[in-house]
C-alpha cells in the first residue's frame, strides 16, 4: 500500500501523460462489459482452477488454493490499492500466496512480451482496484505485437541454436518475424508446425522454410528437430542403435527420416547461389549447378545405413509415423509425404502433439515442466504430473491448439502466481513456487535498451561491410551482438543458465553500460535534475530496473551509499551500476 | 586404446594457485610478484604440465602449397619444393622457415575425411563429429580446460584468438568451457579494462553484494550464490596481476620482432605467454585460406604471415623448455584439390590433406602417411579425424574414451572410434 503511494510523488515529477491512464481504464471497463469475453474468462479460469487442484493432489503436497483466493475474485472491488492480498485471504501455508502486483507484473511482462513494465505502468496497475485486472493485464500483453515478436525470437532460438548448418544463421531474422506474425495473428500451433513441415520456396522469403534451411535439408536431421520440437520426443539416438531403454528402433527412426529424402536445400537457379530454395526432388534433378558442400541433388528414397559397410547403400526404408503407424507407399510425391507427416505430427490422435507446447509452455511460465528435460518426454519418461499435464493438453486440443488461450489458462492458475524461490532440489515437490530463471539474450536486451534508452537501427537500414543484405545489417545490429554473448539455447535445463564471464564482463566494464550510466548525460543525468529527493530518486531507479520499489533496508544502503560518496551525481552512477548488475536484474522472478 | 603414460601431478596451475595473491580479492598492483615466483618455479613447473597450442587455418589450406608440395606432376601447379632440415623431407618453398624447424615437425600427409562444407568440416575438426542437433559435442580447447584446467584459475583455460568465433564451444561440457575470445592478439581481451577506479569499483561490489543480499532473502538464494560466484570469477580475471600475460607488448623488442608483428605473429607470441601463465588451451586463427582463386598468389602471402611465426613459436616453446609439455597442432579444416580450377584456384578438398605436429611428446622430423603423385587419393596410412583427436588426447594425456553426459543424460565419448597414430610418438 505504501509503496504505490509513495511513487505517486516521483510519478508526478516524471510527469505520466494522463491519457495511458485513461486508455489503461477504457480497456478495463471493455473487457467488462462484453459478454462473450466474460464467458471465454469464465471458461479459463474453470480449467486454471482444475489444473491447480489436480496439481495440488498430484505434485505439492500442499493444500489446494480454494477458487477464491485466486486475484480474479479475491478482492473486492473497493478494496484499497494493494499490491498483496488481504492476509486472511492466504493459507497458512505460505508456498500457497499469491505474488504481489509489482512482481506479477514484471513477470508476465516478461514472459509475455520479453519486456519488463514501465514504472507508470508498474504503479497504474497496483493502484487499479478491479478484482480482474490480472487477466486483463494478460489479454492486453497477448495483442501487444511484441508478444509475436517475444515469441517469435524464443521459436527462432528453439530452432537455431541446434542449427548444423552455420550458413542457417542468415535465416534466422526472417523465421523470427515470419513467426512473430503467425503468433500476433494466432494462427493455431497445428497450421504454424505444418507449415514448417511442408515450407518450399526461397529462404530469404519465406520464413517457414527454417527447420530445412537449418539443417541443409538433412532428412535425419530434419525429422529429429520436428519430432522434438513438436512432439517433445528425442529419437535421434536410435538413428544409430537401438536405444536400450527408449521404445523406438532404429528402423523406426529412418521410417520417419523416410518422409523427408525427396526435399532439399539448393541454390536458386533463378537468382544466383547465395539465395537458396527448399524444393521437392521428385523428378531428376533438373537443377545441374552442384554447389560444393551443400545438399542439392535430394534423393528419391530413404535408405537406411548399413552399420558394417557404411559405403554400401543399405535398407530402403517406407515411411511410417513412429506414433501412429500412419504409412505411404514407397515411390509417394514429396507433398503428399510431408503433408501426411504434418498430418500425424499435429493430429488429435497424437498425443505427444498438445503435451509438448504445453509442457513447454509450463515450464517456461512457471519455471518448471511436467518432464525435464522439456522436449525429452515420451512414453518411457517420467511426468511429475500426469493428470495436470493431460488436463491442460485436452483443454489445448478443444481451443483447437489456441495459443494465446494457454498463455491464458497457464497465467490464471495459482501455480503460476506464486511467488518464486531457487529451483528446487530432487527431493523436494515440485510446483510449490514458481522459479526464477535467468533472462534470455533477447529479454535482457530489451531491458536494458528501454532502460538506457539504446536504439535499434531498423533492420537493413545501414549498408556498410556486407552490403545492403538485411540480414547481414542486422547481424551487425546491437541485439545481435548482445544475443551473441547473452543469448543461450533455450531447449536447454534452465538450471545450467548460470551466465558466463563474457557476460558478466559486458555488464561490468563494457564502454556502452557505462557510457550509458553516465550522470552528465542520457537518462541518469534528467532524472537527477528532475527528482531532488535521494529517496524518491533511488525508487525511480529501482522501478525502472527492477519494477518494483526498494525496501528500507535498500533504501538506507543508497543512503549510506550517498553520504560516503559525498557527490550526488557519482553516487547514483554507483547505484545504477550495481542495480543492472545484480542477480535480480538478470532473472525473472 | 591403452592409457598414456601416468602424469605427475603438482602442475604449475596449483603452484600459480598457492601463490600469496598479492592484492587479491579486488584490490589492483603488485604486478611483481608473478613475474618473480614464474622464475623462481619455472624449471620445475616447466617440465609438469600439459598445454596445447593449436594454429588454426580456417578457410583450407592448400596442402600442395604448404606441406605437401608435387613439383613433379601437373597437379603441383608450379609450386616449388626445398629442402628441410631433415634429408629426404621436402617441403613447399613457401615454408623456409618451417623447413628449418623439421626436426621438430611431424608431418601428416594423409588425413582424409568425407566433409567439405566450411562451417560442418570446421566443426568436425575442432570437435572430432559431425554436427547433430541433439548433442552439442564440445570442442577440443574445452575439452583440454575441462582436463587440465584448474577450475579455481583466475585465467580462462581456453582462449581463442583471431577473428573466427566458431559455432563450436563448451557443449555438453557447459558454458564455462567456451572459448574466451580475442579478435585482436596487441589488445587486452574486451572489456578486461576497468571502468572505474578501484576504490570505486570496490564500492561498486559492495553496493551489489547488499543488493543481492535482499533478492538472497526474497527466495533466491541459488541464484544469487551462482552469481557471486560468477562475479567473483570476472572480477578475479579483471584484476589479476597474471592479466598482464595477455599483453605482448610487455616483450622486449627482441622477441617480438622474432617473431614478426603480424596479427598472426603476435597471435602465437600471445599463446606463448598464455600457456607460460598456465593457460591449458589457446587457439591461433589466420583465416583466408579458401583460395577458391589465385591460389598460388595467396597461399604464398599466407604462408608468409604464418611460416616465420610458427617457426619461432616452436622454437621459443623449446628454448624455454615448454616444448615438451605443450602439444602444437597446425591444422585447418580440410585441403584442397588436386586440379587447378580455371581462376588458378583450388576448390575443397577432404580427401587427403596435412595437418602437422609438434610437441607433447611428439616424435619429431618424420613424415607420417602419403598421397599417390597426383595428389588425389590417400596411398598410404590413412589418417581420420578420429585417429587425429586420439593422437591429440594422448599427448596431452587425455582420456578418450571418457564418457562425457549429454543433456538428456546420453554418454557421448571424448573420440568416438579411431586409433591413435602410434608412431607419432617418440619412443
Amino acid at each position: 500500500m505504501r509503496l504505490g503511494f509513495t511513487h505517486l510523488r516521483t510519478l508526478s515529477i516524471t510527469a505520466v501523460a494522463p491519457p495511458l491512464a485513461i486508455a489503461f481504464g477504457l480497456a478495463l471497463a471493455a473487457a467488462h462489459l462484453n459478454p462473450h469475453v466474460a464467458a471465454a474468462a469464465d471458461a479459463i479460469s474453470r480449467v486454471a482452477v482444475e489444473v491447480d487442484r489436480l496439481l495440488s493432489r498430484e505434485a505439492a503436497p500442499v493444500p489446494a488454493l480454494p477458487a477464491n483466493v485466486l486475484p480474479a475474485n479475491a478482492l473486492p472491488a473497493n478494496a484499497l490499492p494493494a499490491n498483496v492480498l488481504p492476509a486472511n485471504a492466504l493459507p497458512a501455508n505460505a508456498s500457497g500466496a499469491v505474488v504481489d502486483d509489482e512482481t506479477f507484473l514484471r513477470r508476465v511482462s516478461l514472459d509475455l512480451i520479453g519486456q519488463p513494465p514501465t514504472p507508470e505502468e508498474t504503479t497504474l496497475f497496483t493502484l487499479d482496484t478491479a478484482p480482474d485486472k490480472r487477466a486483463v493485464v494478460v489479454d492486453r500483453l497477448l495483442a501487444d505485437r511484441r508478444f509475436g515478436e517475444n515469441w517469435g525470437r524464443y521459436w527462432r532460438d528453439v530452432i537455431f541454436y541446434r542449427r548444423t548448418e552455420d550458413r542457417a544463421l542468415a535465416g534466422s531474422e526472417l523465421c523470427a518475424t515470419y513467426l512473430a506474425e503467425q503468433l500476433n495473428a494466432n494462427v493455431r500451433w497445428d497450421r504454424i508446425a505444418t507449415a514448417l513441415v511442408t515450407a518450399e520456396g526461397s529462404v530469404q522469403e519465406n520464413g517457414a522454410t527454417a527447420l530445412f534451411f537449418a539443417h541443409r535439408g538433412e532428412p535425419e536431421a530434419v525429422v529429429a528437430e520436428a519430432t522434438r520440437i513438436f512432439n517433445g520426443i528425442q529419437i535421434s539416438c536410435a538413428q544409430c542403435h537401438d536405444h536400450p531403454t527408449d521404445r523406438w528402433k532404429r528402423d523406426e527412426f529412418h521410417r520417419m527420416a523416410a518422409f523427408f529424402p525427396r526435399v532439399a536445400v539448393r541454390p536458386n537457379p533463378m537468382s544466383g547461389p547465395l539465395d537458396l530454395i527448399v524444393v521437392a526432388t521428385d523428378i531428376d534433378p533438373r537443377f545441374g549447378a552442384r554447389m560444393p558442400a551443400m545438399r542439392v541433388r535430394g534423393t528419391l528414397e530413404h535408405h537406411m545405413p548399413d552399420l558394417k559397410d557404411p559405403q554400401a547403400k543399405g535398407t530402403l526404408m517406407q515411411p511410417v509415423f513412429f506414433v501412429t503407424g500412419q504409412s505411404v507407399p514407397v515411390g509417394t510425391q514429396d507433398a503428399m509425404r510431408r503433408t501426411t507427416f504434418a498430418t500425424e505430427l499435429t493430429r488429435r490422435e497424437n498425443p505427444w502433439f498438445a503435451r509438448a507446447l504445453v509442457n513447454r509452455l509450463w515450464a517456461e511460465l512457471v519455471g518448471e515442466g511436467f518432464y525435464e528435460p522439456i522436449d525429452d518426454m515420451g512414453p518411457d519418461r517420467q511426468c511429475s504430473a500426469p493428470e495436470t499435464l493431460d488436463r491442460l493438453s485436452a483443454a489445448f486440443v478443444d481451443s483447437e491448439h489456441d495459443v494465446k488461450q494457454l498463455f491464458r489458462i497457464v497465467t490464471r492458475t495459482a501455480a503460476y502466481q506464486r511467488p518464486s524461490r531457487s529451483r528446487r532440489g530432487p527431493d523436494d515437490a515440485p510446483f510449490t513456487a514458481n522459479v526464477a530463471t535467468r533472462l534470455r539474450g533477447d529479454q535482457l536486451f530489451n531491458q536494458l535498451a528501454g532502460l538506457l534508452g539504446i536504439v535499434e537501427p531498423p533492420a537493413g537500414a545501414a549498408p556498410g561491410p556486407g552490403g545492403n543484405n538485411p540480414a547481414a545489417a542486422l547481424r551487425r545490429g546491437p541485439r545481435f551482438l548482445f544475443n551473441q554473448v547473452f543469448g543461450y539455447d533455450p531447449s536447454n535445463p534452465r538450471e545450467e543458465e548460470v551466465g558466463s564471464v563474457p557476460q558478466a564482463l559486458v555488464l561490468m566494464n563494457s564502454p556502452l553500460i557505462n557510457a550509458a550510466i553516465s550522470s552528465r548525460r542520457g537518462i541518469l543525468a534528467s532524472l537527477l535534475a528532475r527528482i531532488p529527493q535521494d529517496d524518491d530518486l533511488t525508487m525511480e531507479l529501482y522501478l525502472r530496473t527492477l519494477g518494483r520499489e526498494p525496501n528500507a533496508a535498500e533504501l538506507a544502503a543508497c543512503r549510506d551509499l550517498i553520504k560516503e560518496v559525498g557527490d550526488r551525481g557519482e553516487a547514483y552512477e554507483d547505484i545504477l551500476w550495481s542495480l543492472i548488475n545484480s542477480t535480480e536484474f538478470l532473472h525473472r522472478k | 586404446m591403452s592409457p598414456s603414460p601416468p602424469e605427475p601431478v603438482f602442475p604449475r596451475r596449483d603452484f600459480l594457485r598457492a601463490i600469496p595473491a598479492t592484492g587479491l580479492a579486488w584490490g589492483l598492483g603488485g604486478l611483481t610478484g608473478w613475474t618473480r615466483v614464474m622464475a623462481a618455479g619455472a624449471d620445475e613447473l616447466r617440465r609438469r604440465n600439459k598445454a596445447c597450442i593449436l594454429l588454426w587455418m580456417q578457410g583450407g589450406p592448400s596442402q600442395f602449397e604448404t606441406w605437401s608440395p608435387k613439383p613433379e606432376h601437373e597437379n603441383g601447379g608450379g609450386t616449388k619444393a626445398i629442402d628441410s632440415a631433415v634429408p629426404g623431407i621436402q617441403l613447399s618453398e613457401n615454408l623456409p622457415r618451417l623447413a628449418a624447424t623439421m626436426r621438430d615437425l611431424c608431418l601428416i600427409r594423409s588425413v582424409s575425411s568425407k566433409e567439405g562444407s566450411h562451417p560442418r568440416a570446421t566443426f568436425l575438426l575442432h570437435t572430432g563429429y559431425l554436427p547433430v542437433p541433439t548433442v552439442k559435442h564440445p570442442t577440443l580447447g574445452a575439452l583440454v580446460a575441462k582436463e587440465l584446467g584448474d577450475p579455481e584459475a583466475d585465467l580462462p583455460g581456453f582462449v581463442r584468438i583471431g577473428r573466427n568465433r566458431g559455432s563450436d564451444g563448451g557443449g555438453l561440457l557447459g558454458v564455462e568451457y567456451d572459448p574466451f575470445l580475442m579478435t585482436d592478439p596487441a589488445r587486452l581481451p574486451e572489456n578486461t579494462a576497468l571502468a572505474t577506479t578501484a576504490p570505486r569499483y570496490e564500492r561498486r561490489l559492495r553496493l551489489l553484494d547488499k543488493m543481492d543480499d535482499q533478492f538472497a532473502q526474497q527466495g533466491a538464494r541459488k541464484e544469487v550464490a551462482d552469481h557471486r560466484k560468477l562475479y567473483g570469477k570476472a572480477a578475479r580475471l579483471v584484476t589479476s596481476p597474471r592479466m598482464e600475460a595477455f599483453d605482448v607488448n610487455r616483450e622486449p623488442a627482441s622477441v617480438r620482432d622474432a617473431y614478426g608483428r603480424g596479427e598472426f605473429a603476435n597471435g602465437c607470441l600471445l599463446a606463448r605467454r598464455l600457456v607460460e601463465a598456465g593457460v591449458p588451451c589457446v587457439e591461433v586463427g589466420l583465416g583466408n585460406w579458401d583460395t577458391h582463386e589465385g591460389n598460388f598468389d595467396r597461399s604464398r602471402q599466407l604462408c608468409g604471415q604464418m611460416d616465420g611465426p610458427a617457426a619461432q613459436l616452436i622454437a621459443d616453446l623449446k628454448q624455454r623448455g615448454l616444448l615438451d609439455s605443450t602439444l602444437v597442432i597446425w591444422m585447418g579444416e580440410f585441403g584442397r584439390t588436386p586440379r587447378v580450377n580455371p581462376r588458378v584456384g583450388r576448390d575443397h578438398f577432404p580427401r587427403a590433406f596435412s595437418v602437422a605436429l609438434a610437441g607433447g611428446g611428439i616424435r619429431g622430423g618424420q613424415v607420417i602417411g602419403a598421397t599417390d603423385p597426383s595428389g588425389s587419393e590417400v596411398a598410404d596410412r590413412p589418417v581420420g579425424v578420429a585417429d587425429l583427436f586420439r593422437t591429440f588426447c594422448h599427448s596431452l594425456g587425455l582420456s578418450a574414451d571418457k564418457e562425457n553426459m549429454s543433456g538428456i543424460g546420453r554418454p557421448i565419448r571424448v573420440v568416438d572410434g579411431g586409433e591413435t597414430i602410434r608412431e607419432a610418438f617418440a619412443g
